[in-house]
């Protein structure tokens, strides 16, 4: 249709008005009604027919027209939020206002749902609609949340919870329908966010992380979380998935370390956090101030370097003249060639868990009780459910549920940790006070270790990035429980703990595929990048524990299992077993050759990561120095100290470009902050790398060359040994 | 006739673009390549040593950047480097690296002995 001015609808023009004379019909607020809501005469009946030209229009015919129509006649904010407000919580006996409410929630899920951009089946009507439609949907989040008479989620659990309270034997398709339909709505609530590449015009705080999670908590959506996640199981089973697909949505991004510092220190971290922020910048200023012009910039300075065979090069400026590294630099700032780049292969979407975000100091303190109470109650029953339903590779998961599943799983330990830890501070505890780990043991057995390799192996090969990413984070937290467990004053704890190192220790398929990870880091993304770093660097501190594991460890280890199974005999039990009658004196000798035996074993395991490729991984994260945090800055650190003194192959290392780093990083311009408590350790270890460097230029000139290259691992241990390995065999 | 004009006027010699100037293996192993890199390296570059690590350092990248400026004008000191390293790759930088080497070892029979 051709309006007057030439503009054309979008819609049909019929599908319009038939959708709008619906919403008419639903009912509305008048004067005299004192501007209540009113509901039609056949409201339900229209309720009912929107549902239906919604399916058979929209879904059958693959358009977006009517859900287009819907956002533009407001029906939302106007009736749907106005009909839910008005069922009042002393009126659930009503079965009309019952049904009313229920076939609203029936409209608000599908459009709600998320928009998703990239199906095959996409036609003009979604290129036209979608950009419309995902504003409008930041719209409906926002009323719904925000919304002022009632609380509108609370009502929608209200339509569930009658199905939600029959057994699960008794429900009939119908109620698991309504529960479904609940969760579904939750979901779609926590999920929408704005675009990535739309800018929200409204308010962000209303829409924002910490607005949802107020709400949830304000409306009492956590405890419906928490009340199915601790009975699945027994009074949910398929309910997990969405469920993960909430609380993947309410946490992504969370700092966790923000989330449990003390209320009563959450002031002071601000202050210091500011005062942190205050110092980068003042050294930040101060390396460019040192940099720049004393006078005017139409001082018109020029100098220029004498080359060698009487060629000169001219630069301006009068940083060129101070001394020759700046006028170098200034030399090259000039180039305009650049060659050609690939872009980063990230995820941009609402499944991407790299980007931080920030809560508020209510949002927080809510969040922070909700994970406590999870973790107490729910992570057992429903990661344990949804593993098994992974492994079965059961028809309700989808391909991004183990991602979202392992991440979650990732955060949790990782937020258990530091619980435990801030327990720990608080007070001294007496050892039959320590929590055991079984609040978290639904992660820590054989079966999630074959589920996670199998992850991590797939989504290699697959060259799915963000999924592996996910994985390598959970495996990285369940090494870090693992190895704190191990120091954990319970018995049970140390034993389970060393088991798992054990296995971990011998199998080299986990070995290969850690160090293969590492080795092929190539425009994966900085996410990516943190995750392999993160594993590998952990990986390699916990076997390089676990190996130097002293004699004596072990014998009282030996002895532990020893004394188990004579309480086991005296019991009753038997056992053919014949370690039971081992003397104290063998146990030395067998745990000496053991731990010798490892310390060779893992020195083999710790040569794969001294690859070019393992390095350039390393050197691609150290050069994003400015913007990393302290730990993070340490793994690189380890690595580099263990590549050069520990595995003493410091000529992987000597690469002009890795030079031009290190010596960047301290040097500047750009440089380290110089005050920062990292600085000194980077100060020493590049000093000494580069001592290392220079006296093996001068020993062998031919690594002048060498220099430019990535060395074969054959010329590399030539390098570094050749001469030496000679001395030392004359003497 | 009048046709034939046309034809004519339709037929446009358009001079061929100056081939773009590559790092490649070629310029790299040519006289201002590699070779004047050893050259120069045996007889310009100098270290102060111990107690100077830094300075010693900002000389040697200065000694790169100069020469890759020489050899490479157009790009810059980080990009030119990354080039560099991936032409090592090939197989007939990698022929000539070995050669380098073992011009290097002391005698040529040395590795048999260990």
């Amino acid at each position: 249709m051709e309006f007057g001015d030439g503009k054309r609808d979008v819609v049909d023009p019929e599908v319009r008005a038939y959708v709008s004379s619906l919403v008419t019909a639903l009912g509305g607020s008048g004067a005299d009604e004192d501007g209540r809501y009113v509901l039609g005469d056949d409201a339900l009946a229209c309720l009912r027919d929107l549902k239906k030209w919604l399916k058979l229009y929209d879904e059958k015919a693959n358009r977006l027209d009517v859900a287009r129509c819907l956002a533009e006649s407001n029906l939302v904010g106007g009736d749907l939020l106005q009909i839910l407000a008005a069922w009042p919580e002393n009126a659930t006996e009503d079965r009309l206002k019952l049904k009313i409410a229920l076939a609203c929630l029936e409209l608000l899920v599908p459009l709600t749902w998320p928009l998703e951009k990239d199906t095959q089946a996409m036609t003009v009507n979604h290129h036209r609609h979608i950009p419309y439609l995902q504003i409008a949907q930041l719209g409906y989040k926002r009323s719904i949340i925000n919304f002022d008479g009632a609380r509108i989620l609370h009502t929608a659990v209200r339509c569930a919870l009658p199905s939600m309270a029959e057994a699960i034997g008794d429900r009939s398709t119908r109620d698991e329908g309504i529960i479904k339909l609940l969760l579904y709505f939750v979901r779609n609530i926590a999920m929408i966010a704005p675009p990535p590449n739309i800018q929200y015009e409204g308010d962000e705080a209303e829409i924002s992380r910490s607005a949802t999670v107020d709400a949830f908590d304000y409306q009492d959506i956590l405890h419906l979380l928490l009340t199915v996640s601790s009975t699945m199981g027994e009074e949910f089973n398929t309910q997990d998935v969405v469920l993960l697909d909430i609380l993947f949505h309410l946490i992504k991004g969370v700092d966790i370390e923000k989330l449990f510092v003390d209320e009563s220190k959450a002031d002071n971290t601000k202050i210091d956090e500011l005062k942190r922020l205050r110092q980068k910048e003042a050294a930040m200023l101060r390396s460019y101030q040192t940099n720049a012009p004393t006078r005017h910039n139409r001082f018109g300075t020029m100098a220029w370097m004498q080359r060698e065979d009487s060629k000169m090069t001219t630069i301006s400026g009068q940083s060129a003249i101070i001394d020759s590294t700046k006028s170098l630099a200034k030399m090259d700032s000039t180039k305009k060639f650049k060659p050609p780049r690939k872009a980063l292969k990230g995820e941009k979407g609402p499944l991407d868990f790299d980007t931080p975000v920030m809560l508020n100091v209510s949002a927080t303190k809510h969040l922070r009780a909700f994970v406590e109470e999870f973790l107490d109650a729910g992570f057992n029953p429903l990661f344990g459910h949804l593993r098994k339903a992974i492994d079965r590779e059961a028809e309700r998961i989808l391909e991004y549920h183990p991602m979202q599943f392992f991440y979650l799983v990732s955060w949790l330990l990782e937020a258990e940790r530091i619980r435990r830890k801030g327990k720990k501070n608080s007070k001294s505890q007496k050892p039959e006070d320590v929590d055991s780990f079984s609040l978290v043991a639904s992660v820590l057995n054989q079966e999630m270790f074959v589920t996670l390799n199998r992850a991590m192996d797939q989504s290699f090969e697959n060259k799915s990035w963000q999924d592996l990413s996910a994985a390598m984070k959970c495996f990285t937290q369940i090494l870090l429980t693992v190895q704190e467990m191990s120091e954990s004053p319970l018995e049970d704890d140390q034993e389970i703990a060393e088991n798992i190192l054990n296995r971990i220790f011998y199998e080299e398929t986990t070995h290969d595929r850690v160090a293969n990870i590492t080795r092929t880091y190539k425009d994966q993304g900085f996410g990516y990048l943190d995750s392999c770093t993160e594993l590998s660097h952990n990986y390699l501190r916990i076997l390089e524990q676990y190996s130097k594991q002293n004699v004596d460890m072990q014998v009282r280890s030996r002895r532990r299992v020893r004394r188990k199974k004579k309480v086991a005999k005296a019991a009753g039990e038997d056992q053919g077993d014949d370690d039971i009658d081992e003397s104290d004196g063998e146990d030395e000798s067998k745990a000496e050759k053991v731990s010798s035996e490892r310390k060779f074993d893992f020195k083999r395991f710790a040569a794969r990561f001294v690859t070019q490729g393992c390095i350039d991984t390393f050197v691609t994260f150290t050069g994003y120095y400015n913007d990393l945090k302290p730990a993070q800055l340490k793994r690189a650190h380890r690595f580099f100290y263990r590549v050069a003194f520990k595995q003493e192959m410091s000529v992987m290392l000597f690469r002009v470009d890795i030079v031009a780093l290190l010596h960047k990083m301290i040097k500047g311009p750009e440089g380290l902050d110089p005050q920062a408590s990292c600085f000194k350790e980077w100060d020493e270890l590049i000093k000494q790398i580069l001592k290392k460097c220079i006296r093996k230029m001068q020993e062998q000139p031919e690594l002048v060359v060498e220099m430019l290259f990535s060395k074969i691992n054959s010329t590399a241990h030539y390098l570094e040994y050749g001469y030496e390995k000679q001395t030392v065999s004359a003497k | 006739k009048a046709k034939q004009a046309v034809d004519a006027e339709v037929e446009i010699t358009r001079k061929p673009r100056a081939p773009r100037v590559r790092l490649d293996e070629n310029r790299l192993l040519s006289a201002n390549g590699i070779p004047k890199l050893r050259n120069r390296a045996k007889h310009h570059l100098k270290f102060k040593g111990k107690g100077h690590e830094y300075s010693d350092a900002a000389r040697l990248l200065s000694f790169y950047q100069l020469w890759l400026d020489d050899l490479f004008p157009k790009a810059r000191f980080l990009d030119a480097l990354a080039m560099v390293e991936k032409m090592g790759h090939k197989k007939r930088m990698q022929m000539m690296r070995m050669e380098w080497i073992n011009e290097g070892k002391p005698k040529p029979d040395n590795d048999d002995l260990f």
